[in-house]
C-alpha cells in the first residue's frame, strides 16, 4: 500500500502510550518531511487545573521522548495550553503552518465523552486542513 | 498571548477563592457549638486569635511564594530552604494534614446531609456499628475523590460560585442576626485556658491559605496576586468568622447553644430562629462549604505529592498522569483511601485537631524557612513581596504556631508527633538514598564549617542526601565558551548518572557592598540570567539534569574553589583563556594560596571549538594523566572519539611496554598507541596536528601554575590549534575510584 505524503504534519499526543502507538502508525502510513508533535495541556480557565502545569509538562516531555523512540528520528515538539484540546490543536496547526493533522483516535466510552466530549469528533468537525486518522488507536 | 500567560490563568479573584473556599467550609459550619459551649463569649476571641496566628504565617508564605512560584507550595519552600529531612516532614505533614482535614470536612458534610434527610443513630452490622454521619461522610469522600480522579474541569469553576454563595449567605446571617442581637445575651467568658484550647480546636478553620501556594505556578502575576490572595483570604475569613460568632452568641438567649445536641448544627439552629428560610439556606451553604473544602484539599494534596515525587521523597510513580483523564490518579486514589480510613477511625475532634497540629508544624517550618532564605543570602532568592517587620514577623509566626500546639489535646499531639517522627525516619531509611537535592541551610552550614560548632556541622551532614549524586560544577563567565563547557561537563555528569551545577560567578569591585550588588545585579553583570538560562537549555538538549546558581563575590577565580566546596562538586569543568575568570594577574596572585589543596578534580578547557572526534592523550604516568585518560574514555563512550595515546621515552621498546600496560590499566586498550623519543614538546606538537582535542594531565606542579608560568606545557598549548583540556586530580583524594568510577 502506498504511503500518504505530506510536507509538514502536526501530530497530537495525549500520553506516553498514545505517543508510542501514534508514532508507530505514523511511520507505517505516512511520509512526512517534517513532523511537529504537540501535547495540549488542558487548562481549567480560571480555576485550579486537575494536575499541576509543571506535572503536565513533565508528562509531555516523557510522551515526546517515547514518540521519538518509536518513530526512530527526532521531531519538533510543542506544548500548547488551551481550555479546549481540539481548539488548541487547530491553533497550533495554523501557527506552525502544518499541511495536515494526523492522529490515532483515542476512543473512549460514553463516560469519557460525557466528561470531555470527543476530541476526534470536534477535530473532524472544525478542521481547516486535511486530517489523517491513523489506525492503531485504542479501538 | 505567550505560553507563559496561557499556562498562568488564575486571576486574583480565583486565587482568593481557593483560600476562602478551603477555609470557610470547615470551622464556621461545624465547630461553633463546641466553641461557644467551651469558651463562652471568648469563642469570638478564639476565632480572631486563630486568624492572627494564621496571618503571621500568611506573610511568610506570601514572601516565599513570590520568590518560588512552584508546584507543591509549602513543602517546596521547606525542602529548598531547610533540606530534604525537614522537607520530608513538611511534605508528609502537609499531605496527611490535608487528608485529616478532608476527613473532618466530610464528617461535617455527613452531618449536614443527616440534618436534611433526618436519619439519626447508627447502622448496625452485626457486631459493628457505624454512625450514619460517618457512612454519609464515607460516601461523600468517595464521591469527591472520584470527581478529582476523573478531573471534571467544571468543578473548579463551580468553586468560585460556591464561595460567592457562601459569602452572601453568611452576610445575610450577620445582617439579619444583628437586628435581633442583644449584648445581654452574650454568654459569660470561661477564661483564658478554655479560650486557648478552643483556638486549638477551631484552628482547622484556617488551614486553607497555604493551599494557594500549592497552585502558585498557575497564578497570573504571582508577585502581585499571590500575597493579595493569601493575606486577603485570611483577613476576609477572620472577619467573617468573628461577625458570625458575635451574632450567633448575641442573637439567641444564653444557654440556647449549649443546650443543642451534638447532632444539631448551631449555625443552622440559630439561623432558623432568626428567620426560618435562613436556616435552610445555611443548611445548603454548609453542604456546599464542606464539599468545596474537601474538594480543594484533595486537589492540593496531589500537588504536594507531585513535588515530593519529583524530589524522590516518595516514589515518582505516584505522579503518573491518567491516560484519559489527565489527572494524577494514583496520588488522588491513595489520598482518597487515607481519607476513608481516617473517617472510620477517628472522631470529629481528633480529625480537626490532628490536621491542625500537622499544619502548625508546617507553619513553624515555613517561618524558619523564610529566615534561612534571608540569612543565607541566596542570590536567586528575589521575592517581590517581603514580610513586614522582618525578622520579628517570622520569628513570632514560628513561636505562636508551635505554642498553639501546646493547647491541643495531648493524645492528639502524641499522634501528630508520631507522624513527624515517621516522616523523619522515612527520610533517613527511604528517601535519603534517593533524593539528591540538599537545602540552602545545609549549603550554608557547609560553607561555614570552620566557624560553626562541630556538632552543628556533623548534625547537618548526617541528614544530607546520600543518593548517587555525582556533581560536575561548571563555572560560567564567558558566553562564547559556555556551550562547550556544558557539553564536556554534561558528558562527564551523564557518565556518572549525576547532575551538572552551572555556577555564574559575578565579580564586583572590593569597595562594593555584596548586599548592594545582590540587589543591583544588573549594574555589575548584564546577563546573569541569560548565561544560566542558556546553560539550562543546552543541558536539556544533552539530557543532563542541571541546577544553576549565582555567586556574587569580590574575588573571581578563588570563588570557584569555594563554590566547588559548597556545592560538593566531584569535578569542576572550567574555561581558561581570554577573560574567563578575572584578569590573569588575579589568577597569579590567587594561585599560591589555593593550589595547595584542590577540593576536587579539575578540568580546565582552552577552548578552540569542541570537537571530540580525535582525542590525543600524552602521558608519562601519574594520577593527573590517569584523569586525562578517564576524560578521553568518557568522550569515547559519548562521542565515539578515536583516542590516541602518546608517550615520549628514551628507549622505544621500554616506552611501548609502558604504554601498552598503561592503556590497558586505564581502560583504553583500543586506543592507537604512539611512542616517540626525543623532545617532549615537539613530540606533542607533532602528534597534536592530527588531533581535534588534547587531554593532558598536569604533573608535579599544580595545574594552574601552568596557566601562568612559562612551563613546558604552557608553550605547547599556545602553539596548538586544537582545544586543550588540562586535568588535575583532587590533592587530598586517594580513593580515585570514587571519582572516575569503575572501568
Amino acid at each position: 500500500m502506498a504511503k500518504g505524503q505530506f510536507g509538514h504534519v502536526l501530530v497530537p499526543v495525549a500520553s506516553d502510550a498514545d505517543a508510542e502507538s501514534t508514532a508507530e502508525a505514523l511511520a507505517d502510513h505516512l511520509d512526512a518531511d517534517r513532523v511537529t508533535v504537540v501535547h495540549v495541556v488542558e487548562k481549567a480557565g480560571g480555576a485550579p487545573d486537575k494536575a499541576g502545569v509543571e506535572q503536565r509538562e513533565e508528562a509531555a516531555a516523557e510522551a515526546f521522548e517515547r514518540f521519538e523512540e518509536a518513530y526512530g528520528e527526532s521531531v519538533e515538539t510543542d506544548i500548547v495550553y488551551d481550555t479546549d484540546v481540539a481548539d488548541g490543536l487547530l491553533t497550533a496547526a495554523a501557527e506552525v503552518g502544518a499541511d495536515a493533522l494526523a492522529f490515532t483516535p483515542r476512543g473512549g466510552g460514553w463516560f469519557e465523552r460525557l466528561l470531555s466530549g470527543s476530541v476526534t469528533r470536534q477535530l473532524l468537525d472544525e478542521t481547516d486542513r486535511p486530517v489523517v486518522v491513523l489506525p492503531g488507536g485504542d479501538q | 498571548m505567550s505560553d507563559e500567560e496561557l499556562a498562568k490563568d488564575l486571576g486574583p479573584f480565583a486565587a482568593l477563592t481557593i483560600g476562602v473556599g478551603t477555609m470557610i467550609g470547615a470551622g464556621i459550619f461545624v465547630l461553633p457549638r463546641q466553641a461557644i459551649t467551651d469558651a463562652g463569649s471568648f469563642a469570638v476571641v478564639s476565632f480572631v486569635l486563630g486568624g492572627v496566628i494564621a496571618l503571621f504565617t500568611a506573610f511568610s508564605a506570601s514572601e516565599l511564594g513570590t520568590a518560588m512560584p512552584k508546584s507543591g507550595g509549602a513543602y517546596y519552600y521547606v525542602n529548598r530552604a531547610l533540606g530534604p529531612f525537614f522537607g520530608s516532614i513538611a511534605g508528609w505533614s502537609n499531605w496527611l494534614g490535608l487528608a485529616f482535614a478532608s476527613a473532618f470536612y466530610m464528617v461535617g458534610f455527613g452531618r449536614y446531609i443527616q440534618n436534611i434527610i433526618g436519619v439519626t443513630g447508627s447502622l448496625e452490622l452485626g457486631i459493628i456499628s457505624i454512625a450514619w454521619v460517618k457512612i454519609i461522610g464515607l460516601f461523600g469522600a468517595a464521591l469527591f475523590t472520584f470527581v478529582n480522579y476523573v478531573g471534571a474541569k467544571e468543578t473548579g469553576k463551580l468553586q468560585n460560585v460556591i464561595v460567592a454563595i457562601l459569602v452572601v449567605i453568611l452576610a445575610a446571617f450577620t445582617i439579619l442576626g444583628t437586628t435581633q442581637a442583644n449584648v445581654a445575651n452574650l454568654p459569660a467568658a470561661t477564661g483564658y485556658g478554655p479560650m486557648f484550647a478552643t483556638t486549638g480546636l477551631i484552628f482547622v478553620s484556617y488551614l486553607g491559605f497555604v493551599q494557594i501556594t500549592s497552585v502558585a505556578e498557575e497564578i497570573k502575576e504571582p508577585g502581585k496576586n499571590l500575597p493579595r490572595a493569601i493575606i486577603g483570604s485570611v483577613v476576609i475569613v477572620t472577619v467573617i468568622y468573628a461577625l458570625v460568632l458575635i451574632v450567633m452568641s448575641a442573637a439567641v438567649e444564653p444557654g440556647f447553644i449549649a443546650a443543642l445536641s451534638e447532632q444539631q448544627i448551631a449555625v443552622v439552629e440559630v439561623g432558623r430562629l432568626i428567620f426560618w428560610p435562613l436556616g435552610t439556606a445555611l443548611l445548603i451553604g454548609g453542604l456546599l462549604a464542606t464539599a468545596s473544602s474537601a474538594n480543594a484539599s484533595i486537589l492540593a494534596s496531589s500537588r504536594i505529592n507531585f513535588a515530593m515525587g519529583r524530589d524522590r521523597i516518595v516514589t515518582p510513580d505516584l505522579n503518573e498522569i491518567h491516560d484519559r483523564y489527565g489527572t494524577p490518579y494514583k496520588s488522588i486514589a491513595i489520598t482518597g483511601g487515607l481519607i476513608l480510613v481516617f473517617i472510620l477511625l477517628a472522631n470529629v475532634e481528633t480529625l480537626s485537631t490532628l490536621s491542625s497540629v500537622l499544619h502548625l508544624v508546617i507553619y513553624a517550618l515555613l517561618n524558619v524557612a523564610l529566615i534561612v532564605m534571608r540569612e543565607a543570602d541566596v542570590p536567586e532568592y528575589e521575592p517581590s513581596y517581603t514580610v513586614p517587620l522582618y525578622p520579628f514577623t517570622p520569628i513570632v509566626g514560628a513561636i505562636v504556631s508551635l505554642a498553639l500546639i501546646y493547647f491541643i489535646d495531648p493524645r492528639v499531639i502524641a499522634i501528630g508527633a508520631g507522624f513527624v517522627v515517621f516522616a523523619g525516619l522515612w527520610y533517613l531509611f527511604y528517601a535519603r538514598s534517593r533524593t539528591t537535592r540538599s537545602g540552602v541551610l545545609g549549603d550554608w552550614i557547609r560553607s561555614r564549617s570552620d566557624e560553626l560548632p562541630d556538632a552543628a556541622v556533623s548534625a547537618a551532614a548526617s541528614v544530607e542526601p546520600d543518593a548517587n549524586d555525582y556533581r560536575v560544577m561548571v563555572p560560567l563567565a564567558n558566553p562564547n565558551t559556555e556551550r562547550d563547557l556544558i557539553k564536556l561537563g554534561g558528558a562527564i555528569a551523564k557518565h556518572h548518572g549525576g547532575t551538572l551545577h552551572a555556577v555564574h560567578i559575578v565579580t564586583v569591585p572590593d569597595q562594593t557592598d555584596l548586599q548592594y550588588a545582590k540587589e543591583h545585579l544588573g549594574e555589575f553583570d548584564g546577563d546573569t540570567a541569560g548565561v544560566l538560562e542558556q546553560a539550562r537549555l543546552d543541558a536539556e538538549e544533552f539530557e543532563v539534569p542541571i541546577e544553576t546558581h549565582t555567586v556574587i563575590s569580590h574575588r573571581g577565580f578563588e570563588e570557584v574553589f569555594d563554590a566547588a566546596t559548597t556545592h560538593e562538586a566531584d569535578t569542576v569543568v572550567m574555561g581558561w583563556g581570554g577573560n574567563s575568570h578575572g584578569s590573569p594577574g588575579r589568577i597569579e596572585s590567587a594561585y599560591d594560596e589555593v593550589m595547595q589543596r584542590l577540593p576536587c578534580d579539575f578540568i580546565v578547557m582552552k577552548d578552540r571549538g569542541f570537537d571530540p572526534s580525535r582525542v590525543l592523550v600524552p602521558t608519562a604516568g601519574g594520577p593527573d594523566s590517569e584523569l586525562s585518560a578517564a576524560v578521553a574514555r568518557i568522550l569515547r563512550d559519548a562521542y565515539d572519539s578515536e583516542v590516541t595515546l602518546l608517550h615520549v621515552a628514551d628507549d622505544e621498546t621500554e616506552g611501548r611496554e609502558f604504554l601498552d600496560e598503561w592503556a590497558e590499566a586505564n581502560g583504553l586498550p583500543d586506543a592507537t598507541l604512539r611512542v616517540e623519543t626525543g623532545d617532549v614538546e615537539a613530540a606533542i606538537e607533532r602528534a597534536a596536528r592530527d588531533a581535534t582535542l588534547l587531554s593532558i594531565g598536569a604533573t608535579e606542579q599544580g595545574l594552574l601554575s601552568r596557566l601562568v608560568s612559562d612551563s613546558l606545557t604552557m608553550d605547547v598549548i599556545d602553539d596548538l590549534d586544537c582545544t586543550v583540556l588540562l586535568t588535575e586530580t583532587a590533592h587530598d583524594r586517594s580513593l580515585r575510584d570514587r571519582l572516575f568510577g569503575s572501568r
